[in-house]
């Protein structure tokens, strides 16, 4: 036996508020993230992200008093993003509560982020936070088509090797890679096993494979083709289409042992 | 029960400090060792690195370690079971030398060791009710090796090897995994360590 492969959920969070729809228009209000996070930790939920979207800064103070709020109800993992904009973020939301901050943008701009956070956090707080899309070969990238990563919730190019960016950012401190497909977010249908593969055996650290969950196979898939340590789920599960308790009912049908919760205590 | 939980400065007690209370204690947090010590009981959290966590230590590290082998009910969670050892391989600082050992470096290819495992517990009040175990949240890079393994009452596989998960001296109990972010199990031993520790 060994580490139990973790079905992550992810809330996109505004002002304090749980929001649907396209990140940048069409919110929809969809609820409290303390109720909902608790609600999904009692369905079974391994870990929950919370990943700010808020514009303003008043909207960045609300994270704090959420990250705290929750804090006080959630008994399992909570992962931060979005909130961090240069190292001095990291301390005040690691003491509201978060037990990890993911970073992305902020990192790009400043890897020694990465190195500071580690240092002073430990690495298993550090959480790099990759959004990468497929990109044709290009002169300098020998190794033919790959991945770029991009910045400001995938809207800004950097250039950079998506698979090397997120073994970089591992050696200046991070201690796991939340690997977001921009190709297949909101598509549904399954993550980017490729990529995942692709970074998961170039990193020494865990990867959470997200963007592209459609039902409980692509979380086989993830784990299994992937190689990915945790998959990330949000939109079928606040659309309702399914439950944690089903996705992971399914895969211990084929064989994957994640974290069972009912029974009893005992996994 | 008043229980003190104490605070390195360096991190999130929020959880832990919930989790106790939801057992029924009375918790302050404290950075003062007047305080820690005259406690009912004293819960060491997980947060932080070991040198500086050693530095919020007392200078004089026997005053510790007598509460504790005197009977000051204990509990160590991630690091703060780390500190009831000698020293780590993670950097400088003397821990509190309560269990003979050496906190070392995790040999894995996955370092951190990070996400839920399974802790196979032996017949510990700690496991009560637990069926021989749970499975445990893990984020951690080193972790505890004891000269005797007899205190070792957790035990927990990571690749290819076994790890302390939990560690029993006297009335102080250390886990490597952390029960305030393991869900309703680890709660429950959470409230076992409060219902065995009770005045």
């Amino acid at each position: 036996m060994s580490l139990h492969p973790r079905v992550v959920v992810c809330l996109d969070v505004r002002d304090g508020r749980v929001v649907k729809g396209t990140r940048f228009d069409g919110l929809r209000d969809v609820g409290d993230p303390v109720k909902l996070a608790a609600r999904y930790e009692a369905e079974g939920a391994d870990e929950i992200v919370y990943l700010d979207i808020s514009a303003s800064k008043e909207g960045r103070g609300t994270l704090l008093d959420l990250v705290r709020r929750t804090a006080e109800v959630l008994f399992v993992p909570l992962t931060v993003g979005g909130g961090v904009r240069e190292a001095a973020d990291i301390g005040p939301l690691l003491r509201a509560g978060a037990d990890k901050i993911s970073v992305n943008t902020a990192a790009v701009s400043d890897p020694s982020l990465l190195t500071e956070g580690a240092r002073r956090f430990g690495s298993q707080c550090i959480v790099i936070s990759v959004d990468a899309a497929r990109s044709p070969a290009s002169p300098g990238f020998a190794r033919g088509p790959g991945w770029r990563a991009f910045t400001h919730g995938g809207s800004v190019p950097t250039g950079l090797d998506a698979v090397e960016w997120a073994a970089e950012a591992v050696r200046r401190g991070a201690g796991e890679v939340l690997l977001t497909s921009i190709d297949r977010d909101g598509v549904r249908g399954g993550y980017d096993v490729e990529l995942t593969r692709a970074v998961a055996e170039r990193v020494p650290v865990p990867v959470v494979a997200s963007g592209g969950a459609g039902e409980a196979i692509h979380l086989r898939d993830a784990f299994v083709d992937g190689m990915a340590s945790a998959a990330l789920v949000a939109g079928i599960l606040h659309d309702g289409l399914t439950t944690v308790g089903a996705l992971k009912a399914a895969l211990t049908g084929w064989g994957i042992d994640v974290r069972r919760t009912t029974a009893g205590v005992a996994a | 029960m008043k229980v003190a939980l104490f605070d390195y400065g360096a991190g999130n007690l929020h959880s832990l400090g919930k989790a106790l209370e939801r057992g029924g204690a009375a918790v302050e947090v404290t950075s003062n060792w007047d305080r820690a010590l005259g406690a009912d009981a004293l819960v060491l959290p997980g947060v932080g690195a070991f040198s500086a966590a050693a530095e919020a230590l007392p200078a004089d590290r026997t005053r510790v370690r007598e509460a504790l082998e005197s009977g000051l009910p204990c509990l160590g969670i991630c690091l703060g079971m780390q500190l009831f050892f000698d020293g780590s391989d993670e950097g400088e600082g003397v821990g509190i030398g309560l269990i003979p050992g050496r906190v070392r470096k995790l040999d894995a290819p996955v370092v951190p060791h990070m996400g839920w495992n399974d802790v196979h517990g032996a017949a510990d009040p700690l496991f009560a009710g637990l069926g021989g175990g749970l499975a445990g949240y893990y984020a951690h890079s080193y972790n505890c090796d004891p000269d005797d393994k007899s205190v070792v009452i957790g035990w927990t596989e990571y690749a290819g090897a076994r790890i302390a998960a939990a560690v029993r001296y006297r009335r102080s109990w250390g886990v490597q995994f952390h029960p305030e972010k393991s869900s309703r199990a680890g709660l429950r031993l959470v409230a076992n360590f409060l219902e065995e520790v009770k005045p």
